[in-house]
């Protein structure tokens, strides 16, 4: 391979940019098929009760309407909306159509009409009698003894503890923390709250299903996981996976939202009932209250350390809300401890949590994955510690952070007696991306050190904080990936990818990575992608996957596909293969002979010796190198009416290698703006019976241009040896960052700690004792 | 979601216009620049059976400001923010509209609708009561002039009559010696208000001749602070003065807790913008600053 990479590396221009820019339809609901059917679905207006009767006949011999349909109609066949790989560790407590609702949302009956007006009208036709049941909606009150139970159906499967309302239930120690606690000269020990977080995507879910000439299920579908999803769906609707076909088209952002089978099976029913395709697409409204949200926690961390300042206990106990079905309930909550855990040595760490069912909203998969959660209490916890024993949070941090060569211990507990491998920290940016990041912000110059305020002082008072963050790049030993790539007559290549980019520029770095390997411009790449009757199996985009464990299939698959090329070139040129040269769309000897990709295509396509040019690759890897992230930030306080103004915000991230520098510093962007507003404004306000009261943009508060920071991205290279190129992910990572470094830069303005997100004015007027 | 169904009329004369309202009454609404009234009808919170648009009537979209400002109904704010006549002659208004929606809403969203469309928590009603504004209304059979104070009834709900349409809105000169400020908390840029709040002295021979303190999203309209105001009539301008009017004002409102703010918080909110305000206007009537 030649050393000096030519697309690898460079800021190239998203190979779908022009049809974006342009406006050419190219989303899931761009598309209409003649004879199209709008899906509308009527939703439960109880936290907690049981259809008693239903009847949907008025509303099935409504003009224009051509199915209306009650659990009568389906088949009861428990599944998960989680998309993993199978079989899925959440559990299977979800009915496409049900006789009991457990939150205000619930799906309780659906119309496919000729037009959407005709179907939302339908819908006030269904006759249903309810008898209400008393909800939970409090997650502290979900184990009490007498508790309503939420789940009490005989053939749900997959919960810790339905008695109890307890989907899933997390244990895991190394060493004793108990006897960390008792060696500790200091001892942190907070309670921290975080809320539920809606993902916002631009396009919510839509699907567009139908059968197509042989009878099979089309799904035009926005979604992040096309292959389980196809899996998933045959298992709900219990036909064999052969004859479902998920296409995925552009997706406008998917953010974990879209790790969940939401639309499509009920499209799916409704499809193969009329016999004709059938939309159903959700309202905004519909992604704020129906749709899926992030975790909710009570995280009670505590931290233990030496006058010497290094760690003794670390140990996290939480509490988590999954809202009514338990998707993702197991794993989201096992990364909250999981990811964070290992970032400071430790020889005591423990971790255990609760994830309860309650009659709230869905929590599912959102973008961090519960690790945004556990960073907030642990980073702030550590500064807290450090300032406790006298020391800088920076230098703190760098004494105990996890050095390349560790292992983690987490990974190591958790992989005991299964067939995972602990996680080894083969390479680590850290301590770079604490070096640069602490310079772009001022970090000695600006602290103001969490001083009480001087009389002559305020109402602005400025102070800095910090956080360091990891995450994974894949699920560890629960990927696989495959590319395969065929040469054109153009000496172009078709490169077909399993794996879904969902806007996040996976489709041009992994287009780069072939366009290197094979010697040729990336225009000369033609991505095809997403679509399960003609590309490979992928599992799909979520944890942070797709470039690290996606990137290798193409790598392999190119290196395949450009053995073949100079096997054929060798006999067009008369010399060793082994020792020719793919460059510049052609392959070249040392002794200057040279034949150009074009001549070898024809040569194979119609020449003496006929054959194909097509590579190959599979990749599967029970690694997942953390990326790393050193984040900074400088807020302003207004202690008189409260508000928290992030003035400039720095991540410093170690991806091993940035395959697109321009995609990598878009994703830590992306990341940070959605989280300052997890920090500081979004929240989802609901109504003493479960109602979400601020279902719309207007009084859901994401931040607008307007409201951010100064943005600074710093990207730091200490190459993966596992990665293709040497990259880890990039995706994740920061997102668990802005929370806990505004709040310990609040700290260091003015003395206060907020450990209840989101920071608003009037908790933090609260804590400054002026409320 | 798509409005319900409506009878669409866009007469291009006031009388026309006015005709249609006689007919049609309270069955018919009146869009100008849509910014409010088109959101309600896409969610159907409002569905009236007629529209009336007024966009293609005659000599509406002007601005003047030779004897106090007077802006037609079919200005827009963007019109009235940029218009450096105004700044001079109510600097209140150039402050306070830049804190409307965000750009695009102020290119088509008028100021006589932001009137009439009364938001308790918009920012020209605010600004308007404190100025001691005025409204023209126009009827088929005559017209009318209704003050500030009396035009804001409720929440969304004003004197105007169904058959009314308000052809201007306009300000008295600002007298001598006169400062003002705006000060706004919402919790993203370009949010209606938690709470704003505007005040006006007027300075004269070292004393506060006059105050107007007017108080936004902390009540069903923008409300007049008069205890605050009656504290800070003759009284020379102090620190302590400004403290004591910051805190009367904090309780001549009543406002409620919703999902933006509680109400102790939006309390505390006008205690601490009343008296940063006063500061301010002070300095600005002692200087004739802008403002
Ligand atoms: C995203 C967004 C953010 C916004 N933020 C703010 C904000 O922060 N602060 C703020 O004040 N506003 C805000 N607005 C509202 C905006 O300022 C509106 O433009 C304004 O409230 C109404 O003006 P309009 O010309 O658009 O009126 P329209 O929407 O056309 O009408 C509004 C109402 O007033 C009536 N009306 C309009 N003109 C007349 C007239 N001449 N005579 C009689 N009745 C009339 C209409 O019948 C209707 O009932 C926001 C709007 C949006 C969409």
């Amino acid at each position: 391979m030649a050393t000096e990479l030519r697309v690898v590396g460079t800021p190239a221009r998203k190979v779908d940019a022009a049809k974006l820019v342009t406006g050419y339809g190219t989303f899931t609901d761009d598309f209409f098929l003649p004879g199209m059917l709008h899906a509308k679905i009527l939703t439960s207006p109880h936290a907690h009760a049981r259809i008693t009767r239903i009847d949907t006949s008025r509303a099935a011999d409504h003009p224009g309407v051509h199915a209306a349909i009650s659990h009568h109609d389906v088949a009861r066949i428990p599944y998960t909306s989680a998309g993993q790989s199978w079989p899925e560790p959440s559990p299977y407590d979800q009915y496409i159509l049900d006789s009991k609702v457990r939150f205000v949302g619930d799906y309780v009956a659906v119309v496919a009409a000729e037009t959407p007006e005709a179907a939302e009208d339908a819908l006030g036709l269904i006759d249903v009698e309810y008898e209400v049941l008393p909800p939970v909606l409090d997650m502290h009150d979900s184990m009490r003894p007498g508790a309503p139970v939420i789940h009490d159906e005989p053939e749900s499967h997959g919960m810790y503890d339905a008695e109890r309302n307890v989907a899933a239930h997390i244990e895991v120690e190394v060493g004793a923390v108990a006897d960390g606690v008792t060696e500790a000269d200091t001892v942190v020990s907070e309670d921290y709250f975080v809320q539920y977080q809606q993902h916002t995507c631009l396009e919510p879910h839509v699907t567009i299903a139908w059968l197509d000439e042989d009878g099979r299920l089309v799904l035009r579908t926005s979604t992040q996981i096309p292959y389980h999803c196809r899996r998933m769906v045959a298992f709900a609707l219990d036909i064999p996976v052969r004859d479902v076909h998920v296409i995925k088209p552009r997706v406008g952002g998917g953010f974990g939202n879209k790790q969940e089978v939401v639309t499509e099976p009920l499209a799916a029913v409704l499809a193969i009932k009329t016999r004709r395709p059938v939309k159903l697409e959700y309202t905004r409204r519909d992604e704020f209250t129906i749709a899926r949200m992030r975790h909710p926690q009570h995280l009670t961390m505590t931290v233990g350390a030496r006058r010497d300042g290094s760690i003794t206990a670390t140990h996290m106990k939480v509490l988590t809300n999954t809202g009514p079905y338990g998707t993702h309930a197991l794993t989201v909550t096992g990364n909250t401890g999981s990811k964070p855990l290992p970032l400071y040595r430790s020889p005591n760490i423990r971790f255990e949590a609760d994830i309860v069912y309650t009659n709230l909203p869905i929590s599912g998969a959102f973008r961090g994955y519960g690790a945004p959660q556990g960073f907030f209490a642990l980073e702030s916890a550590i500064d807290e510690m450090a300032l406790a024993l006298g020391s800088d949070p920076l230098e703190f941090r760098r004494a105990n952070h996890i050095r390349k060569g560790d292992t983690d211990p987490v990974s190591a507990a958790l992989a005991e007696g299964s067939a995972k491998k602990p996680r080894v920290m083969r390479s680590n940016g850290l301590p770079e991306c604490l070096e640069r990041g602490s310079e772009a912000i001022g970090w000695t110059a600006k602290r103001r050190g969490g001083m009480p305020l001087r009389p002559n002082e305020g109402p602005l008072v400025r102070g800095l904080g910090m956080c360091c963050l990891m995450q994974g790049s894949g699920v560890a030993g629960d990927e696989l990936a495959a590319a395969s790539i065929k040469m054109n007559e153009d000496a172009s290549f078709t490169l077909m990818l399993g794996s879904a980019d969902i806007g996040t520029g996976s489709d041009t770095t992994l287009a780069q990575i072939a366009a290197e390997v094979l010697g040729v411009p990336l225009e000369k790449i033609l991505v095809r992608s997403g679509d399960t009757d003609h590309v490979t199996f992928d599992y799909g985009a979520y944890a942070s996957s797709t470039a690290y464990i996606t990137g290798q299939s193409v790598l392999k698959a190119a290196e395949d596909a450009r053995r073949q090329i100079v096997s054929v070139a060798g006999q067009m040129l008369q010399e060793d293969a082994e020792a020719l040269l793919v460059a510049d769309e052609r392959v070249s000897s040392s002794s200057g002979k040279t034949v150009t990709l074009q001549e070898i295509v024809m040569e194979c396509l119609y020449g003496e010796e006929k054959t194909l040019i097509s590579g190959r690759g599979t990749h599967a890897t029970k690694e997942s190198p953390p990326p790393f992230v050193a984040m900074f930030v400088e807020v302003e306080v207004d202690i008189e009416m409260g508000t928290i103004r992030p003035i400039h915000l720095v991540t410093a991230i170690d991806i091993g290698k940035a395959l697109n520098p321009a995609i990598c510093e878009g994703q830590v962007e992306g990341a940070v703006t959605q989280s300052l507003g997890y920090a500081l404004t979004e929240e989802i306000v609901l109504s003493p019976e479960g109602r979400v009261l601020n279902p719309t943009f207007m009084d859901y508060k994401i931040l607008c241009a307007a409201d951010m920071p100064k943005l600074t991205t710093i990207l730091v290279e200490d190459p993966e040896p596992t990665g293709p190129f040497g990259a880890k992910s990039v995706a994740e990572v920061a997102i668990n960052g802005p929370a806990p470094a505004i709040a310990n830069a609040v700290h260091d303005a003015v003395g206060i700690r907020l450990r209840h997100l989101p920071m608003t004015p009037d908790k933090v007027l609260e804590a400054l004792g002026r409320l | 979601m798509k409005p319900a169904p409506f009878t669409y009329y866009d007469p291009h004369t006031l009388d026309e216009a006015l005709g249609l309202l006689a007919v049609h009454g309270d069955a018919a609404k009146i869009l100008a620049g849509g910014q409010s009234l088109v959101p309600l009808l896409n969610m159907r919170l409002a569905a009236p059976d007629v529209i009336v648009d007024i966009n293609r009537l005659p000599d509406l979209d002007f601005v003047t400001t030779d004897n106090g400002l007077r802006v037609g109904a079919l200005a827009r704010q963007a019109m009235v923010e940029r218009d450096a006549a105004v700044r001079d002659v109510a600097p209140l208004v150039t402050e306070a509209i830049a804190w409307v929606g965000h750009r695009q809403i102020r290119n088509r969203g008028t100021l006589v609708g932001s009137l009439a469309h009364a938001d308790p928590a918009a920012e020209m009603p605010l600004v308007f009561l404190a100025l001691d504004g005025e409204l023209h209304l126009r009827r088929t059979s005559g017209s009318r002039r209704v003050s500030a104070g009396d035009f804001f009834v409720h929440i969304m709900t004003t004197a105007l009559d169904p058959e009314e349409i308000a052809t201007e809105a306009s300000l008295p000169p600002v007298p001598p010696g006169s400062g003002s400020a705006f000060l706004e908390v919402a919790r993203r840029h370009g949010d209606f208000a938690v709470a704003a709040i505007a005040v006006v002295v007027t300075i004269e021979a070292g004393r506060i001749r006059r105050a107007r303190v007017a108080l936004g999203g902390v009540g069903p309209t923008p409300l007049r602070a008069t205890r605050a105001e009656e504290r800070l009539v003759d009284e020379e301008p102090t620190n302590e003065l400004f403290v004591e009017a910051a805190l009367a004002a904090s309780h001549d409102c009543e406002p409620v807790t919703d999902i933006h703010g509680t109400a102790e918080y939006r309390r505390e909110l006008v205690r601490t913008m009343v008296y940063r305000g006063l500061g301010r206007a002070v300095v600005r009537a002692r200087t004739g600053a802008a403002g």
